[in-house]
């Protein structure tokens, strides 16, 4: 008989991202905190719209070791309003075992019997024929592999073996990293449920990152997916659907400038067309650009950002090209003009401080849009 | 620059090639009626100047002809460095070069920026172009509304100046930028540059510091959080381990084993102390017996020693007692050689008493016979002293006698001298008549010449009285008179008549000298310090009676008796010291025997009572018995140290149950104590895990990393903008010391050609002018005529272009329907100025007004067409 689950990590609930300005009249922090939570309901729905009866949470279901009496107590309500659904969450780095022990002992006393909090390092029947094999993170920085004792772990014969882990593949995920990227075979799993990477990855055909189901971040430029998991029989190949599940797009939108080119009509091309409202987007602008073009882009993001949940315009990796018709809109002679070629000359003078460089060159961009202005 | 010709194609109304050619120095002068194209000649020549070949603007697309076409535009101009030809072309296939002699030596943008070059300045001035501009151009739209607009510029002074001001200072929009600056850097500091209190980089700092001070408290309490949690681990591992079943039962046991071995400990020791009991009992039999024994044995001794001894000290008290007898004997007739000897010494003293006064009575009164006889002699010697004295006191001493010979000497050598330059005479006598011839009462000797130096009154006895004059030769220096006056006043001091008495008193004087002198030595031999103090001596004596030397007694006598008494006494003295010390010696000898035979007795008297006390005793029956007593101490002693090193150790066993005791105890209440400790831990961890204090804290230190960025934008801001502050002012600055004063120089004969003693003044700040001063009224330029206003307006631009002249840089100067409000008296005067600036500068003049500028003089440009030839030329060169 084919088992079903859905795979899903890093919720990061109570998550407040203080770090995104919120316009006075806003509510974007809000709306981003509304939205992870949301996906709990989404996770519930893709189970249900997969027919599937288990949801693995791959650790960081909680932002911090401490989450707030209402984000706790609200998380586990949600998981419980659907009893025919068995969650199992895993302790991650976040809300690891020895900093969150406040936090797994409420889950202990306080849960729904739906939702089942995996302390120890032990095998898990899940159901009849599917053993979950967990590897709680016991440490902020366990600092070693915590799936080494997956293959040591007994399952009956016949049943699927499940691993559920939290932390980085050694191959891409850098020095912090610990799990082996043949962990899944090493340790015979039918299947190997990883959290931590906030993208969707796939290691292996049966070792994958789900990625958070809600996105935070500028880095992957998608929304959260979960996966949705059919495995046939032991030692079958998993079948594996991305649901989507995010509600927020973090895009990153660079656009890269050149003599002639017309920046503002870029910036604008790479724009998404629809739901911005929902869409949080970073424009890093790089390459060179005259004050004019760079005035036309200023102007145009200051037409446009508003129309974004957030919107950033980066343009410290932008240089200004200076051309003889941009200081002649200045003025073609006189105290301005003189001005105007200090500030160039101290913008492009040799062996300068950088940061008086960008300044000498902001200096002279300042210069050129209140002379405009005054023009009108 | 100066400009030789225009040339213009496709540009408004000129769709066919025109040509304004013949430019030259001095005032040239186009005067054609409206709507003749002038402006557009001036806006194609602006274009061609300052707009780039490529811009299509709305200027340039002004320019551009209705039916069509790419406005055209070629000047001739000609620099220091020669002649060139600068044309463009807009709109379509846009073309910019520049040539010299007919070659190309620059294009496209290099054009451009050699035209800029020439155009423009290097150090901010001026551009390379002057103009004056009235009336309305094509660069507007002509719409009425803008009409309207330019035609109140007209009136307005600052617009017919502002472009020479703002090429140099930007003008108004260097006020705009300036003041966009300012403003927005005020937002953000104080004047003295510091975070403005409830601006925007204060705020940002106190958010940052704020947020520092939140992160701060909230990583305490999440630190709190952690030690809490550590704590309660440790508290429930404490508390698993004590109450394991393992480790109750482990301390149940213990504790019940120690109890039995402590119980079996304390009987074996209650056994063995009964054995020591019996082995103390046996010890003590023992002693008593050997001491008893002991006891008896000593008073036995002790009364033996103490009979010896008695006897022996009674021998030592006899013969002590002796001695102290003989010792008395000697020391009474020490005593009484001793009272002889005092009685020895006291006669012997009288005796010499008595001698020794007589002995002073007797040098006594020989002392005062001798006194009396030296004081009768001193006596004597002073009366000679006192004579001497007298004596000696009167006459000349040796000294004055000295002096007095010494006068007497020089009076003869005077006289002598004086008398042998003097007339003499000789009385020789005759017989028997000697002295007859008397000189006064004196005889005139015989025989004797008499120098007469003064004459002289001789009396010739019986004859009369001889009178002779010595006449003039007789006269003398008066050095015989002034000797003879010093010598006879010295006579007269020592009150003498003549030398030889001074002679005689003065040997008179020098023997009383000697006999004081002998009388001195005698009296002071005998009385050194005078009579008084002998007669003070001899009172000083007392008086003493005759003694009876019929009794003699010799002093020396009777001194040796008192020292041999004396001595005697000493001796006797000292044999009696000795004898009493002998018998104090033998008295205490005789006590000390005496207390050593009183203590021999009574220790004899002890050691009979004692031994009196001791009758029970028989010192065979106690040797047996301790005998026996001590065999049997030794049987117990053995048994008990057998049984002693059977013995188990209770102390330890004691020890042992205690410290079970004591772990049992610890237990429950270490068990009692971590129950409340660990609810009190799970209260507080439960009420900060529910503060949410970790997420708070991601949440700050989210918003401190925002506000720190926040920050960190404004701080570039404020230094860009007070970058842009710093550069824009100094630039003004350096363009006002560079232009404006030089210009207000050169502007203010210009003034003075309508206005004598005029001035305009100017705006520190904005470099503009504020006020016009005229015969001594200071005039907002506000309220200025529209004539003043222009005619100031080109007073400005000849100043400019004389500046720049002199400075080598010749600017055309356009007037494109200048002076359009100035009067016919006016206009004349400004004529004559132009003229007048004209001598080293180009000026061009766009005019509609024929008749009145007709004054003007100057030289005057045609506008032409260019021939067909010369079109296609132009055309292809393009």
């Amino acid at each position: 008989m084919t088992f079903k689950f859905i795979h899903s990590s890093d919720l990061h609930l109570g998550r407040r991202f203080a770090n995104i300005p919120q316009a006075p009249d806003g509510n974007v922090r809000g709306r981003l905190m509304e939205a992870r939570f949301g996906a709990i309901e989404r996770l519930a729905d893709a189970a249900r719209a997969a027919g599937a009866k288990h949801i693995l949470l791959a650790g960081d279901t909680f932002d911090t070791a401490t989450p707030s009496v209402t984000v706790l107590t609200q998380a586990l309500a949600a998981m419980g309003e659907d009893d025919q659904l068995q969650w199992w969450v895993l302790p991650g780095n976040h809300d690891n075992l020895r900093d969150a022990e406040p936090l797994w002992d409420k889950m202990a006393s306080d849960a729904p019997a739906n939702v089942h909090a995996v302390l120890d390092a032990a095998p898990i029947d899940m159901s009849a024929g599917a053993t979950l094999l967990p590897c709680p993170v016991t440490y902020r920085s366990p600092g070693r592999d915590l799936t080494e004792t997956l293959p040591n772990m007994p399952t009956a014969d016949g049943a699927l073996r499940i691993g559920l882990a939290h932390d980085g593949i050694t191959d891409f995920a850098g020095l912090h990293a610990h799990i082996p990227p043949d962990r899944d075979r090493t340790a015979k799993l039918d299947y190997l449920a990883l959290g931590d990477w906030h993208g969707r990855v796939r290691v292996s055909e049966r070792a994958h990152y789900s990625g958070s189901p809600e996105q935070d971040r500028f880095k992957h430029d998608r929304r959260g997916v979960c996966l949705s998991i059919s495995i046939e029989g032991p030692g079958a190949v998993p079948e594996i659907e991305e649901i989507e599940t995010g509600l927020f797009h973090w895009l990153t939108h660079d656009v890269a400038a050149h003599q002639g080119d017309d920046i503002s009509a870029a910036f604008k091309a790479g724009l998404p067309a629809q739901d911005r409202r929902n869409t949080l987007i970073k424009v890093r602008a790089s390459g060179w650009a005259s004050l004019a073009s760079q005035s036309g882009l200023r102007q145009a993001a200051d037409q446009l950002g508003p129309e974004f949940a957030y919107f950033d315009l980066d343009t410290a990796q932008l240089g200004t090209l200076y051309e003889a018709a941009d200081l002649d809109q200045i003025d073609q002679a006189g105290a301005l003009r003189l001005a105007a070629e200090q500030l160039k000359a101290a913008s492009e003078a040799e062996n300068a401080d950088a940061g008086d460089q960008e300044i000498a060159a902001d200096a002279l961009a300042r210069l050129y849009a209140y002379v405009k202005e005054a023009d009108l | 620059m100066k400009l030789r010709s225009i040339r213009l194609q496709n540009v408004r109304r000129f769709t066919r090639p025109v040509c304004l050619e013949g430019i030259s120095n001095g005032v040239n002068v186009l005067c054609e009626p409206n709507e003749f194209g002038k402006s557009t000649l001036f806006d194609a020549l602006q274009a061609l100047v300052f707009k780039s070949h490529t811009s299509s603007d709305k200027q340039i697309r002004s320019l551009k002809p209705h039916i069509g076409g790419a406005p055209e535009i070629s000047v001739d101009i000609e620099t220091e460095d020669g002649r060139f030809t600068l044309k463009k072309r807009f709109l379509s296939k846009p073309i910019a070069t520049v040539e010299q002699d007919g070659r190309v030596i620059a294009q496209a943008d290099e054009a451009e920026a050699w035209i800029r070059r020439l155009a423009g300045s290097a150090d901010g001035g001026p551009s390379g172009l002057l103009w004056v501009r009235q009336g309305i151009t094509g660069l507007t739209s002509g719409s009425k509304k803008e009409d309207e607009a330019a035609l109140s510029a007209r009136r307005d002074l600052l617009s017919s100046v502002t472009g020479e001001v703002e090429a140099m200072t930007g003008g108004r929009r260097m006020d705009a930028a300036l003041d966009r600056c300012r403003d927005e850097l005020a937002a953000f500091v104080t004047s003295s540059g510091r975070a403005k209190t409830g601006g925007p980089w204060k705020a940002a700092q106190d958010d940052v510091e704020a947020l520092s001070e939140d992160c701060e408290a909230l990583e305490a309490a999440c630190a709190q959080l952690r030690e809490t949690l550590r704590a309660r681990r440790a508290k429930r591992r404490e508390l698993a381990d004590l109450e394991h079943p393992d480790a109750v039962e482990a301390r149940k046991t213990q504790l019940h084993e120690a109890e039995t071995a402590y119980k079996a400990a304390q009987q074996f020791a209650e056994a063995l102390d009964a054995e020591a009991r019996k082995v103390a009992a046996a010890r003590l039999e023992v002693t008593t017996l050997h001491k008893n024994l002991e006891t008896l044995r000593a008073a036995q001794d002790e009364l033996k020693r103490s009979v010896g001894e008695v006897e022996t000290a009674k021998t030592a008290l006899d013969a002590a007692q002796d001695a102290h007898g003989k010792a008395d004997d000697e020391t009474n007739a020490a005593r009484q050689g001793l009272e002889r000897a005092q009685s020895n010494l006291v006669a012997a003293t009288e005796r010499h008493e008595t001698a020794r006064k007589r002995q002073a009575a007797k040098d006594g009164i020989a002392r005062r016979n001798a006194l009396t006889e030296q004081i009768e002699k001193a006596q004597v010697f002073w009366d000679k002293m006192e004579n001497a004295r007298a004596e000696a006191s009167r006459g000349p001493n040796a000294e004055t006698l000295k002096r007095l010979e010494a006068l007497y000497g020089e009076l003869r050598t005077a006289k002598a001298l004086r008398d042998s330059a003097a007339a003499q005479f000789v009385v020789n006598y005759e017989p028997g008549r000697d002295g007859y011839v008397l000189q006064g009462k004196a005889a005139i000797p015989d025989g004797e010449a008499v120098a007469i130096p003064s004459g002289a009154e001789l009396t010739l006895q019986d004859i009369g009285t001889l009178i002779i004059h010595p006449g003039a030769g007789g006269q003398d220096d008066g050095s015989f008179e002034r000797a003879e006056t010093a010598y006879k006043a010295l006579l007269a001091e020592i009150e003498c008549k003549t030398i030889d008495a001074a002679r005689t008193e003065a040997a008179a004087r020098a023997a009383a000298e000697r006999r004081f002198g002998e009388a001195q030595t005698g009296y002071q031999s005998l009385a050194p310090d005078g009579l008084e103090a002998l007669r003070a001596a001899l009172a000083r004596i007392p008086d003493f009676e005759e003694t009876d030397e019929t009794d003699k007694i010799d002093q020396a006598d009777t001194e040796a008796d008192l020292v041999e008494a004396k001595a005697a006494l000493i001796d006797a003295q000292a044999e009696f010291n000795i004898a009493a010390e002998r018998k104090s010696d033998a008295r205490a000898d005789a006590a000390r025997a005496e207390a050593v035979h009183s203590a021999a007795l009574d220790r004899q008297t002890r050691a009979e009572t004692a031994l009196k006390g001791l009758e029970d005793l028989d010192a065979d029956q106690l040797a047996s018995d301790l005998e026996r007593a001590t065999t049997t101490l030794r049987a117990a002693e053995a048994l008990h140290a057998e049984q002693d090193r059977a013995a188990p150790d209770l102390g330890a066993a004691k020890a042992r149950l205690t410290r079970a005791v004591s772990v049992q105890d610890a237990a429950e209440a270490a068990i009692a104590s971590l129950k409340p400790d660990l609810a009190t831990l799970n209260e507080r961890i439960a009420r900060h895990a529910g503060d949410a204090v970790e997420e708070r804290l991601a949440e700050g230190k989210q918003k401190l990393s925002a506000a720190e960025q926040a920050l960190k934008r404004i701080v570039h801001e404020v230094a860009v903008l007070q970058k842009l502050q710093i550069v824009l002012q100094a630039v003004r600055n350096e363009a006002r010391e560079r232009y404006f004063e030089p210009v207000a120089a050169e502007l203010k004969p210009l003034l003075q050609i309508l206005w004598p003693e005029a001035e305009l003044k100017w705006d520190d700040d904005k470099l503009l002018p504020t006020t016009l001063l005229r015969g001594g009224e200071e005039e907002s330029t506000d309220v200025l005529s529209g004539g003043t206003q222009e005619q100031i307006a080109l007073f400005v631009r000849l100043a400019f272009a004389k500046l720049l002249a002199t400075r080598g840089q010749h600017a055309p100067i356009i007037l494109d329907d200048a002076l359009v409000f100035t009067d016919d008296d006016r206009i004349e005067r400004m004529f004559d100025a132009l003229h007048h600036q004209a001598s080293d500068l180009q000026i061009i003049v766009f005019s509609c007004r024929q008749r009145a500028f007709r004054a003007l003089g100057g030289h005057l440009l045609r506008l032409s067409e260019i021939d067909a030839v010369s079109e296609q030329n132009t055309a292809d060169s393009m």
